[in-house]
């Protein structure tokens, strides 16, 4: 290679550097700005230099912020206790342990998510003890905490684990077991945790869908029988899935995906429409997986999946019929879609401490819709 | 981007309890102040462990937030003591030091088809900003992509001013010798 070095080091060469620096920086006086001009007369081939660096300087840093974003929910949650103290009360109330039964009363949610627990072999014992009601064999040993739909909980586990759980969610675990070998506790709804880290001992999380192994990380379980896709987010750590009808298959996630299942079962479906169970439910279906990247959205950088855990009712593009089951749970109250129509219509929404009502007439103003409330029903149409 | 008044503003809505004001605070300066940090530790766990620090006391004193100068010179300086206690703690002094420093610069062109500028070129400026030694490329950085004036970069390194200017003068001559290069070249 022929090329013409030229030489650096000479003083006017120097000055440029010199001078350019301050011009980027602002700090460069007329005269000075003035003899840099000169500099570049004087060396045409400076321009091509000149002028890829002050582009380059000018460059917006890109920022990266999703990764901030789930820094920020790290952050918040590893003091959680500083920044929930005040003004959310709802968030950290004290655990509330009820009464099993009231799980039943509540309405067809319970009926669906007693239909999914019975695919869990050791949910089925344990809800039929109790259905029965009589003995209190198993009551002792099992710890359950429910929380009813319009109620939000944190429940702090034997080990130090620390779990918030969502409105219309239950947790079990065995108390006489947990910790000992294994720490296994049985959810139904939606729940984060943040599990305290023992290689030992693992973290077992069943659900209707799959099982989670869970070493020591933070992630966002989504598994509410009515709904028709269960969700595991995962924000750091690794947790490992296995699936209820694919044993054998085990799915690592890595921090910030999240995976979802399909919860469409043909027991379900036909319960739905009211017609009876065992037929034609020979051929399990495959749950249909997707694994995909968290994300938050780039307009108002709110991951949904764990918006819930900061007390925002949060929902992106979800139609009605999706929102509804939502809203029931957020505020307790029972949603009634009147008008068929209404049901694919399509939302986005980001609600704080807002009412119910507010929150169903922020969606009116958007697309048209009226509604009613009846006693503790509302109903849309 | 961070004008000093937005951040005024910030500090006075965090110092009223704002968590919105805080979490804006926080994606602001959280890649900047990791990439400061991770210059000197050299580890993602440790560093996420004392960015956590640096912004968790900044909202336990949120009540004298508003008596701090300049709130982004404190992040930094708060973040490099931190940084180096710690270090100290870990008996890894050796690392608390400006020139074992290993910064990781942006891309110079985070979108290079947004400019008239080739992907050879844009590698090549990319290496050349990596080849700046320790000190001159934390210098760099430090001006050109977090923001900090001369006299917040000379503060937070505990060196002087001309010094920084100097720095900043040699790593441009640096940058603008591996360009001219591949111009010749063409």
């Amino acid at each position: 290679m022929s090329l013409v070095i030229m030489d650096q080091r000479s003083p006017s060469q120097n000055q440029f550097w010199s001078l350019l620096s301050k011009k980027f920086y602002n700090e460069a006086s007329p005269e000075e700005l003035q003899e840099l001009q000169l500099i570049l007369l004087n060396n045409p081939e400076l321009h091509h230099q000149a002028d890829m660096l002050t582009e380059m300087w000018q460059q917006e840093p890109k920022s990266n912020i999703i990764g901030s974003e789930t820094a920020y929910v790290r952050h918040i949650m590893k003091h959680k206790d500083e920044f929930f103290a005040e003004g959310n009360p709802e968030e950290i109330s004290v655990t509330e342990f009820e009464e099993k039964p009231s799980f039943f009363t509540r309405r067809k949610l319970a009926l669906f998510s007693f239909v999914a627990f019975i695919m869990v072999v050791t949910g089925a014992f344990y809800l039929f003890t109790q259905k029965t009601k009589t003995g209190s064999v198993a009551d002792e040993s099992i710890s359950s905490v429910v929380t009813k739909n319009g109620n939000r909980t944190k429940i702090i586990l034997p080990d130090g684990s620390q779990v918030w759980l969502n409105a219309g969610s239950n947790l079990d675990y065995n108390n006489s077991d947990f910790n000992k070998q294994l720490r296994e506790v049985t959810l139904n709804g939606e729940a984060y945790f943040d599990v305290t880290k023992n290689p030992d001992k693992p973290f077992i999380i069943h659900t209707k869908k799959m099982d989670i192994k869970v070493i020591g990380t933070a992630f966002n379980v989504r598994s509410y029988g009515d709904e028709k896709i269960a969700e595991a987010s995962l924000i750091r750590g690794s947790i490992e899935i296995t699936l209820k009808d694919r044993k054998d298959q085990k799915i690592i996630l890595k921090p910030n995906e999240k995976i979802s299942i399909a919860n469409e079962e043909p027991e379900q479906i036909l319960l739905k429409t009211g017609q009876k169970v065992a037929v034609k439910n020979n051929s399990k279906p495959i749950p249909q997986i997707v694994v995909t990247d968290i994300k938050p959205n780039p307009v108002n950088n709110i991951i949904a999946e764990i918006a819930w855990t900061q007390n925002k009712l949060y929902f992106e593009d979800e139609s009605l019929e999706d929102i509804g089951p939502m809203i029931e749970r957020w505020f307790g109250k029972e949603v009634i879609i009147e008008k068929e129509s209404l049901r694919k219509v399509r939302y986005t929404g980001n609600f704080e401490n807002e009412t119910m009502e507010k929150v169903l007439s922020y969606l009116k103003l958007s697309k048209q819709f009226n509604f009613r409330f009846e006693n503790d029903t509302i109903v849309i149409y | 981007m961070d004008k000093l008044e937005d951040i005024t503003r910030l500090g006075e809505r965090i110092a009223n309890d704002d968590q919105l004001a805080y979490r804006q605070f926080f994606i602001q300066f959280y890649n900047k102040l990791s990439r400061f940090v991770m210059g000197f530790t050299k580890s993602k766990e440790l560093t996420d462990e004392i960015v956590s620090d640096v912004f968790i006391n900044v909202w336990r004193r949120r009540k004298n937030i508003e008596e701090i100068k300049n709130l982004k010179l404190y992040l930094y300086v708060s973040a490099k003591n931190i940084t180096f206690n710690y270090l100290k703690k870990l008996h890894r002094e050796n690392l608390a030091d400006l020139d074992s420093v290993e910064i990781e610069p942006e891309d110079p062109f985070a979108d290079p088809g947004a400019v008239l500028i080739t992907r050879e070129m844009n590698l090549r400026l990319k290496a050349a900003i990596n080849d700046l030694p320790p000190r001159c490329k934390l210098i760099f950085t430090l001006i050109k992509e977090d923001g900090l004036t001369y006299k917040q970069t000379a503060q937070l390194l505990n060196i002087s001013e001309s010094t920084v200017e100097n720095q900043l003068s040699i790593a441009l001559k640096k940058i603008g010798g591996a360009i001219r290069y591949s111009f010749r070249h063409n």
